[in-house]
């Protein structure tokens, strides 16, 4: 016959049932603890994953933007370089045009005095050309002279005269 | 024969000779009239004649013949 010692066997249902009301009381909330606390960190690395993602696309996103500025800037400089250079070749071009207008002028207005002054020496010269041939023939006309302009001039008038009196009968 | 009044225009008093010129010319243009010039004296016309008949003006001066060379020497010069 087997003897049986229950303290042994008292000791082991304790066991079992300090066991069970650990598992129960103790582990599980631990446990559960342990899965919300790690639920709770994966979150956070989740989300702190999601901020470095956002941050990497802002990061992206503004070395384009600013890629953008600068290649905008650039465009302006070049474009106001181009500007400034046509503005100033416009400025050029038109005070040279404005000296070509100007020493045109200046030239014809010269060229106008010129021929007005020649034209009056012309008639200066002429009007003393015929006061000297007007005092000439008065001091030279005699009546011989005379009696040969009448008969030359008179002559070729009246011959003159005839000729468009024939052309007259004609037409 | 008709007789048509002439004007005579001339620097100096007409000769006879001058007279007879200018009938002598006058009557190549109507050769059935005879002429009675009435002279006048004008010594701004220099030398020549200005003959005026009835509507016709013939100017043989030797200031309309000057006055023709000045125009021509200016109309060329310029």
């Amino acid at each position: 016959m087997i003897k049986v010692d229950w303290s042994i066997i008292f000791q082991i249902i304790n066991f079992i049932i300090l066991v069970l009301l650990l598992v129960r009381f103790l582990f599980k909330p631990v446990v559960q603890a342990l899965e919300n606390r790690t639920q709770h960190i994966e979150e956070q690395i989740s989300a702190a994953e999601a901020q470095k993602k956002a941050a990497e696309e802002l990061r992206i996103k503004l070395e384009e933007e600013e890629k953008k500025i600068q290649e905008k800037y650039l465009e302006m400089v070049e474009q106001a370089n181009k500007d400034a250079a046509k503005l100033k070749e416009n400025i050029i071009n038109e005070a040279y045009q404005e000296a070509e207008k100007i020493k045109k002028e200046y030239e014809k207005r010269a060229q106008k005095e010129i021929e007005k002054l020649f034209s009056q020496l012309r008639e200066e010269i002429v009007e003393i050309v015929e006061i000297a041939v007007v005092k000439v023939l008065n001091s030279q006309i005699t009546p011989e002279i005379q009696t040969q302009l009448i008969d030359q001039l008179l002559g070729e008038a009246v011959s003159q005269i005839e000729a468009q009196m024939e052309l007259s009968y004609e037409k | 024969m008709k007789n048509e009044i002439v004007r005579v225009i001339t620097p100096l008093p007409l000769t006879e000779e001058q007279k007879e010129i200018i009938k002598k010319h006058l009557s190549r243009l109507s050769p059935q009239e005879g002429f009675i010039l009435q002279e006048e004296i004008d010594s701004s016309i220099l030398g020549g004649v200005i003959i005026i008949w009835e509507e016709m003006l013939i100017d043989c001066s030797l200031k309309t013949q000057l006055q023709k060379i000045k125009e021509k020497i200016v109309k060329e010069v310029t």
